[in-house]
């Protein structure tokens, strides 16, 4: 668990300003904010290299403010790895780790034990960060702070990354926090986002609450998606239906079939299966008066409940058997479909619209 | 994409190619100035070395007052890094690190060796290390004459050299980014181990590269140490005690192989800088 009370730190010039919330024991924290909003400083206190000038820092229960970073039992993963660069691969895996062979362990699982004796000047920066993150793992961490460790990635190499992260947190139920600054970069939603601007927390809660509802228009721009749904991913690639070959096979993903309440949808993603989040940008669904014959083959049907006009796209929003899905509508398509609260539409989307994270 | 008009490139190429005549003259200038200022630095010093460097070379296994002194610099040189290296690197990493009050007195206190003259330097020191001084006197209780003593000697050098040492070693460790030390203190280290297994490594070029410049310094000091002790004799007091006792001729060889030993911390240096980025 990582709490946090209302927590005062100074870095330099920056100032955290009465810090306050909780990642339950085993959660999955994702603290978002733009650049300069004081994330790494936040991290970096719960960390203990910046001291807390007030509050309390909780992990696991226990109330280590004033611990030394070796006391906490945590790790950090930067954006940029941080390897030793005095050291081969092997040794930085080593370098903390509860034991030989849990550093081999996990360098073998993050496919680095191949890099064993190279130094770090010659890896990559997929190699360099898949190597800092098994290095912080090696030391089987209570609580996992992860600093943008994907934002400067390749997206092969990112999906790559998240991928065996997401499978290694799934099993170990480590908690974690990480921060971005980009929603579609968060990559692993969890049990509470937190959004962190100026060094103030501005809002926090359930991550579809956060990104549904945002507090203030400042964090609707920052967030930029209407759509968000909890829900539960499962791989299909085996029973895949006929359209991911014909209609996307382009695509090496697999199939998904994505559950949110009454609703089932498709989607493509390299996800573990399990509990996740969908989003899909408003732009991205269309509204009919019927389903449409075409590659579209998420289509629900669902009774208009908000129009909300916004310049040149209307905000729609449908309830689907429940669930609200929000569809920005051009103001002929609204004439055309005389689209008002109440009547009965169908919102319709591609499986390629729904981004899994 | 459109292509930039090429009319509109034209006055700016004529421009990088007009007054040729001023370029070449400007060259020109730059080539003669830069010729003349490293005439000015190694005239002396190749006169130097070709008028006694060979008579030195061979005077040090006659001349056993030259040999003595020469081992003594060396002794003393290495015993003053020894203690700057040892007493100055645990300010230099507070310096690097660490934002504290006082940080810019001190800093203004550690230039303050490098600026006044180094006489001035050792008279100061004589004020509190001299044998008539509360401290020179509870020095001597307990066996250590500073004055006239290689202790002395040691103690010029740490005064004149070790901010040259703090200094270097201050941009060695703010070259190593502190996260390397996060990092390890979350993989377990505490503060001194992971400066040990993490910054030192790190930083030991630079280290070393300070320690080097400190020695060299030591080596080379003359103005402090000739005020604190004048016998026994460093290799430069030993270089001026001949010139105002015999002459040039007798001062060369010491001069000469002087120049010979600061070529080896200069070759340290070299090696330590590697292939130094040129310039873009």
């Amino acid at each position: 668990m990582i709490a946090l009370e209302r927590v005062n730190a100074r870095a330099g010039g920056f100032r955290l300003t009465d810090v306050t919330f909780a990642v339950p024991q085993g959660g999955y924290g994702v603290v978002i904010g733009p650049a300069g909003s004081g994330k790494t400083t936040l991290l970096e206190t719960i960390a203990g290299t910046i001291r807390a000038t007030s509050g309390r820092v909780m992990l696991g229960g226990d109330d280590l403010t004033h611990a030394p970073p070796e006391r906490r039992r945590l790790g950090i993963v930067y954006q940029h790895a941080y390897l030793f660069p005095h050291l081969d691969v092997r040794k930085n895996i080593e370098y903390g780790a509860v034991s030989t062979a849990a550093a081999a362990e996990v360098a073998e699982r993050f496919g680095v034990h191949v890099l064993g004796d190279r130094r770090v000047e010659s890896l990559s920066g997929g190699e360099r960060q898949l190597v800092a993150i098994a290095r912080t793992l090696a030391r089987q961490p209570e609580v996992l702070l992860l600093d943008e460790p994907f934002s400067a990635l390749d997206p092969r190499t990112r999906n790559t990354a998240r991928r065996l992260l997401r499978t290694i947190y799934f099993e170990r139920r480590f908690t974690v926090l990480q921060v971005t600054h980009d929603f579609s970069e968060a990559g692993l939603l969890g049990d509470i986002a937190i959004m962190l601007d100026r060094g103030r927390v501005v809002q926090q809660g359930d991550p579809e609450q956060v990104f549904r509802k945002p507090a203030s228009p400042y964090i609707a721009d920052f967030l930029g998606a209407e759509n968000v749904f909890a829900g539960v991913a499962q791989p299909i690639r085996a029973e895949a239906p006929d359209w991911i070959d014909a209609a996307e096979s382009e695509f090496t993903q697999n199939a998904v079939a994505f559950t949110t309440g009454a609703l089932t949808f498709y989607a493509l993603g390299d996800v573990v299966p399990g509990p996740t989040h969908a989003v899909i940008r408003a732009e991205e669904i269309s509204l009919s008066a019927e389903p449409a014959m075409s590659s579209v083959q998420n289509q629900f049907r669902g009774t208009i409940v908000e129009i909300v006009p916004g310049g040149a796209l209307t905000r729609v929003t449908v309830d689907a058997g429940g669930t609200p899905i929000v569809a920005a509508v051009t103001s002929r398509s609204m004439r055309e479909l005389g689209l008002s609260v109440g009547v009965s539409v169908v919102a319709g989307f591609k499986a390629t619209a729904v981004h899994l994270c | 994409m459109a292509l930039p008009d090429p009319s509109r490139l034209e006055p700016s190429t004529a421009r990088q190619s007009s007054n040729p005549i001023p370029r070449a003259i400007a060259t020109i200038a730059v080539a003669i100035l830069t010729s003349l200022f490293l005439l000015f630095i190694l005239a002396p010093v190749v006169g130097l070395v070709s008028a006694g460097g060979a008579h030195g070379l061979s005077s040090l296994a006659s001349d056993a007052e030259l040999r003595a002194s020469l081992l003594l610099t060396v002794g003393t040189a290495t015993m003053a890094t020894f203690l700057g290296v040892l007493g100055a690197t645990p300010l230099a990493y507070l310096l690097a690190r660490r934002a504290f009050r006082g940080r810019a007195i001190v800093s203004a206190l550690l230039d303050l060796p490098l600026v006044i003259p180094h006489p001035v330097a050792g008279i100061a020191l004589l004020l509190v290390l001299g044998r008539n001084t509360p401290l020179g006197v509870a020095l001597l209780a307990v066996g250590l004459r500073v004055a006239n003593s290689p202790t002395g000697i040691v103690c010029a050098m740490l005064f004149v050299s070790a901010p040259l040492y703090v200094s270097a070693a201050r941009e060695a460790f703010a070259r190593v980014d502190p996260r390397y030390e996060t990092v390890a203190r979350t993989l377990g280290d505490d503060a001194w181990r992971a400066f040990r297994r993490v910054t030192l490594p790190l930083s030991a070029r630079g280290l070393t590269a300070a320690a080097v410049v400190m020695w060299a310094r030591s080596v080379s000091e003359f103005g402090a140490i000739v005020i604190l002790t004048y016998n026994p004799k460093v290799a430069s007091v030993l270089a001026y005690d001949r010139f105002t006792s015999y002459g040039l001729s007798e001062t060369l060889p010491v001069a000469a192989v002087l120049v010979l030993l600061a070529l080896i911390p200069l070759a340290a240096l070299r090696a330590l800088r590697g292939g130094e980025p040129l310039p873009r």
